[in-house]
C-alpha cells in the first residue's frame, strides 16, 4: 500500500478547493474506517451518533426499524445507561426488499408501550439507509404510531447514505428533536441556545455575557431534566445557534413557534470570538463586553507558551472544533502545527487558504484516504490535540478534547489550554 | 410479535462474520455500504482492528452511487487500491444498501476481476442475518476459491476452521494451540494469526477441527475435495467446580456441545441452546434452536434449570431465575473479549 497521502496548505491553497487531490475527496475513493476516526465514519457509530441523539429529548424512547447490522453497535450505548430505552424491529431479507415492515411498526409501538411501566414523552422511531432507498414517508408513519398508541412518535433518520447531502442526518435528528416543542406565549428575557446535545461548559462567559444584557433564562437541551423543562424551549424570544447543522431545526422553530434565531461559529481566534460577541449584542439589543474574558484567555496562551515553548502540535477532527480553524488560531498565537487530520470542504477551504499564508508548510491527511493504513507518525510533533491525533501519536503529550462539556467562546480556549497543560506536565512527570 | 426486541439488542450480522473470516486473508475487503455498517465492523465486531492491520475499507456508497446503480464507480475505487498495494485477492461483502437495490454481485465480482486482474470473491450477505451464516459463507468461499491443489499431507499438522473472535472472544490464536499442542505438532487457526497461504496449503492438514457450525460446509469441502477428516470440537472451555442438576447452556453450539461434556462429568443433567446455527447432526435430544426473545423466557420458565452458561447480555431475559448463573461472554452477542 502506498504511503499515508498528504499535501501541504500552500499546494493545496493554490490547488484551489475545485482541484482537491482525489484522496482528499471521499467521494472518489474508498473510505479507511480509521481507528483513530470510527465516530466520524459512521453516523450511529460513537458519541452523539443519530441514535443517542434521538433519545435527547427527556422521557424518550427509541425503536430502530433496521437490520440486525444497524442496530449491533448500541451495545456500546449500554455502558452510558441506554438499555431501557432501545428497542428493535428487525428487518428480514424480504422485509427490505418488500417494505412490508412499515405497517408492523404501529403494532411494534404497542409492544414497547406494553413492557414500560411508565408513559414516554416520545417513541423516537430511527430509520436506515433501507428506509432511505425505499423512500419510506416517516410522518405517516409517525401519525399511524400515534392514532394506535395515543404517544407521539418522530422520526430520526440514520441515512448514512446522505451524509453529504444539504440536510444530513445528524442536521435531520437536531430538527427532529425539536419538533415536539409546540407554540406558546413567548418571553423577552429567555433564549435557548441549539447546536449541541450536551450542554456548553458550566464555566462559558456567554451566560453572564446574556445575564447583563437582560437575559434571564438560557435553556439548552442538554440541561433539560424532565419533559417540562423541554417544552419550556418554546418560550423563547430567540435562540443562538452555535453549530450550523442545527440550523435546519432553527429555521423550523423560526416557521413553527416564530422563534428568530442568530448564527455563530465556534472559533478559537480571540479577536473573531471577540467579533462574534459584538455581532450577537447588536442583534439582541445590547452591548456584549467580552473584554476581560478575552484579556484572560489571552494572558492563559501567553503563560502557557512561556512555560511549554512554542510547541508543534499535530490537530485531528474528532475535536470540538474545525481543525483547520483550530490550526490557524494555533498558529497566530505562535505554535507550529505540523500537521493536520482533517475533511477540506467548501465551509472550511477558507482557513486553508489563511494556513497556506501564515503556515504554507503544514501537512493536511485525511483520515478517510486508504492511505492512511500507512501513516508513521512525525517525530517533531509535542503534542496531539483531537482523539484520531492522539490515536496516531500514541505515546505523546495529547488532548482529545472531544467531551461532552461543550466548548465555546474564550472558554473554549481556557479548556484547550489547561487540558494541554496538564497533558504536557503528565507527560513530563512520566519521562 | 417476532421480531420486536425488547431486552436484547442485534447480534453480530452476516457481514460482520464474513468479514471476520477475511480479515487476516491479506486481501481487499470492501464493505458494500454507506459506511455505517464498516463502522460497525470496525468500531465493534472486529476487536482486531485496534491490534492488527486489515485492508478493510467501506465502498462509501451515497445515494445517488445506489439509485443509479454506479457499480463501476465501485469498481474503479477498488481498482485504485489494487494498483497501490500487493494483495492478492479483492472481496465485496454485501450489506442491506446493496440487497434493496438488489445489486448483481456476481457480476460485481466479474467486473472487478477484469479490471484489476485479481480473483475476487463477493459474498451476499445483507446485515439481516447473523454473524455463523456469513462467516459460512467465506469460508467456503475461500477454500473453494483457494484451496485447490492437493498437497502431500503433513502429519501431525491439524487445520482449525472457526476461530474468529465473534466465536472464540480471542484476537489470537496462542490460546487454542497451546490447548491442541500436547497431540499435534503444527496446528494452523485458518484466519487467526493465518493468511490466505494457509488456506491455499489446506490439503497438507492430516485433520482438521472445526470450533464452531459455520466451519462445517467448508471442512466438508475439503474432505471430499482432499479427503481430509473433521470433527467438531472446541478446545479452550473450563467450567467452574461444584455446578450441579440441571444446567442451560447458551452458546454457539460446538462450545455448548465442549461445556456440556465437562459439566455431565460432574453429574450435570445439560441442554444446549443458542439462538445461532444449531447444525442437527450435532444436536442431541431436547437441544433448542431459540428464534426469538420469549423462546427463551418460555424455556427457562418451564426447564426447571438450577444453573445457566450464557453470555451476560442474556441477564436481562433471565429476571426471575432463581438458578445460579454463570457468565458465559460470546463476542457475536455482547461484543466484549474474554
Amino acid at each position: 500500500m502506498a504511503e499515508a497521502f498528504y499535501i501541504t496548505a500552500k499546494g493545496l491553497a493554490e490547488n484551489g478547493f475545485e482541484k482537491l487531490p482525489r484522496e482528499l475527496d471521499s467521494t472518489k475513493h474508498l473510505i479507511y474506517s480509521s481507528p483513530a476516526t470510527l465516530d466520524f465514519n459512521s453516523p450511529g457509530a460513537k458519541g452523539f451518533g443519530v441514535k443517542r441523539a434521538g433519545l435527547v429529548i427527556p422521557g424518550s424512547v427509541m425503536l430502530l426499524i433496521a437490520p440486525g447490522c444497524c442496530g449491533r453497535n448500541t451495545a456500546l450505548l449500554s455502558e452510558l445507561g441506554y438499555d431501557e430505552r432501545f428497542f428493535y424491529l428487525l428487518l428480514d431479507d424480504t422485509d427490505i426488499v418488500t417494505g412490508r415492515y412499515v405497517r408492523k411498526i404501529p403494532e411494534a409501538c404497542a409492544g414497547l408501550l406494553a413492557e414500560l411501566d411508565y408513559t414516554p414523552s416520545v417513541i423516537m422511531l430511527c430509520v436506515t439507509c433501507v428506509d432511505a432507498l425505499l423512500g419510506t414517508d416517516m410522518e405517516r408513519v409517525c401519525r399511524a404510531c400515534f392514532e394506535q398508541t395515543g404517544v407521539k412518535a418522530a422520526p430520526a433518520y440514520m441515512y448514512a447514505l446522505t451524509r453529504e447531502k444539504r440536510l444530513p442526518p445528524m442536521g435531520l435528528v437536531r430538527k427532529s428533536v425539536y419538533s415536539l416543542l409546540e407554540p406558546q406565549k413567548r418571553y423577552s428575557n429567555e433564549c435557548n441556545i441549539l447546536g449541541f446535545f450536551s450542554a456548553l461548559d458550566d464555566g462559558c462567559e456567554i451566560y453572564p455575557m446574556l445575564e447583563n444584557a437582560g437575559i434571564k433564562k438560557v435553556r439548552e437541551i442538554g440541561r433539560c431534566k424532565d419533559f417540562g423543562e423541554y417544552a419550556a424551549m418554546s418560550r423563547a424570544n430567540f435562540s443562538i445557534v452555535l453549530n450550523s447543522e442545527a440550523r435546519a431545526a432553527a429555521q423550523d422553530m423560526q416557521e413553527r413557534l416564530g422563534i428568530p434565531f442568530i448564527e455563530l461559529t465556534r472559533m478559537y481566534r480571540a479577536d473573531k470570538i471577540e467579533n462574534q460577541y459584538r455581532l450577537l449584542g447588536q442583534a439582541i439589543g445590547a452591548e456584549l463586553d467580552c473584554s476581560a474574558y478575552r484579556a484572560a484567555a489571552e494572558e492563559k496562551i501567553k503563560a502557557f507558551r512561556k512555560k511549554h515553548g512554542a510547541l508543534t502540535f499535530a490537530v485531528g477532527e474528532s475535536l470540538n472544533a474545525d481543525s483547520f480553524e483550530l490550526s490557524l488560531a494555533l498558529t497566530e498565537y505562535g505554535f507550529r502545527v505540523a500537521e493536520i487530520y482533517g475533511t477540506v470542504g467548501e465551509r472550511n477551504f477558507f482557513y486553508v487558504r489563511k494556513l497556506a499564508e501564515v503556515s504554507p508548510e503544514t501537512r493536511i491527511y485525511s483520515n478517510l484516504s486508504p492511505t492512511m493504513m500507512n501513516y508513521s507518525p512525525a517525530p517533531e510533533i509535542d503534542a496531539a490535540i483531537g482523539a484520531d491525533a492522539c490515536y496516531y501519536h500514541t505515546g505523546k503529550a495529547g488532548v482529545w478534547f472531544n467531551g461532552e462539556e461543550q466548548p465555546f467562546g474564550f472558554r473554549g480556549l481556557d479548556m484547550l489550554f489547561e487540558g494541554l497543560d496538564k497533558a504536557l506536565d503528565e507527560r513530563e512527570e512520566k519521562k | 410479535m417476532k421480531d420486536l426486541l425488547k431486552h436484547l439488542s442485534p447480534f453480530a450480522p452476516d457481514d460482520s462474520g464474513a468479514c471476520s473470516v477475511l480479515y487476516e486473508m491479506g486481501g481487499i475487503t470492501v464493505i458494500c455500504d454507506a459506511g455505517g455498517c464498516a463502522g460497525n465492523v470496525c468500531g465493534f465486531d472486529e476487536p482486531r482492528w485496534f491490534e492488527k492491520r486489515s485492508a478493510l475499507f467501506s465502498a462509501g456508497l451515497r445515494d445517488m452511487d445506489a439509485i443509479l446503480g454506479r457499480d463501476e464507480l465501485l469498481v474503479r475505487k477498488l481498482a485504485l487500491i489494487t494498483e497501490q498495494s500487493d494483495a492478492p485477492f479483492a472481496a465485496i461483502v454485501g450489506t442491506p444498501v446493496p440487497a434493496v437495490i438488489a445489486t448483481d454481485l456476481k457480476a460485481l465480482e466479474r467486473m472487478t476481476e477484469k479490471k484489476t486482474g485479481l480473483p475476487c470473491i463477493a459474498l451476499k450477505t445483507d446485515g439481516t442475518r447473523l454473524y455463523d451464516h456469513g462467516e459460512e459463507m467465506a469460508y467456503h468461499r475461500l477454500f473453494e476459491r483457494f484451496a485447490e491443489e492437493k498437497l502431500p499431507v503433513r502429519k501431525g499438522r491439524l487445520g482449525v476452521i472457526g476461530a474468529t473472535p465473534l466465536n472464540t472472544g480471542k484476537t489470537g490464536s496462542a490460546a487454542i494451540r497451546a490447548a491442541l499442542s500436547d497431540k499435534w505438532e503444527e496446528i494452523v487457526c485458518f484466519g487467526l494469526d493465518s493468511g490466505l497461504e494457509e488456506v491455499r496449503k489446506a490439503s497438507e492438514c492430516e485433520k482438521l477441527l472445526v470450533i464452531a457450525p459455520s466451519g462445517i460446509k467448508a471442512a466438508r469441502l475439503l474432505e471430499e475435495r482432499f479427503g481430509t477428516p473433521f470433527e467438531a470440537g472446541y478446545p479452550i472451555c473450563g467450567v467452574p467446580e461444584g455446578v450441579s442438576g440441571k444446567v442451560l447452556v447458551i452458546h454457539q453450539q460446538f462450545y455448548g456441545n465442549a461445556l456440556r461434556e465437562k459439566l455431565e462429568s460432574q453429574g450435570c443433567q445439560v441442554t444446549v441452546a443458542g439462538f445461532f446455527m444449531m447444525l442437527d447432526e450435532y444436536k442431541r435430544s431436547g437441544d433448542v434452536h431459540l428464534d426469538r426473545e420469549s423462546d427463551l423466557t418460555e424455556l427457562i420458565g418451564s426447564g426447571g434449570f438450577d444453573a445457566v452458561f450464557a453470555d451476560e447480555r442474556f441477564g436481562r431475559l433471565l429476571k426471575g431465575f432463581e438458578g445460579k448463573f454463570f457468565p458465559c461472554p460470546h463476542f457475536a452477542v455482547g461484543g466484549k473479549l474474554y
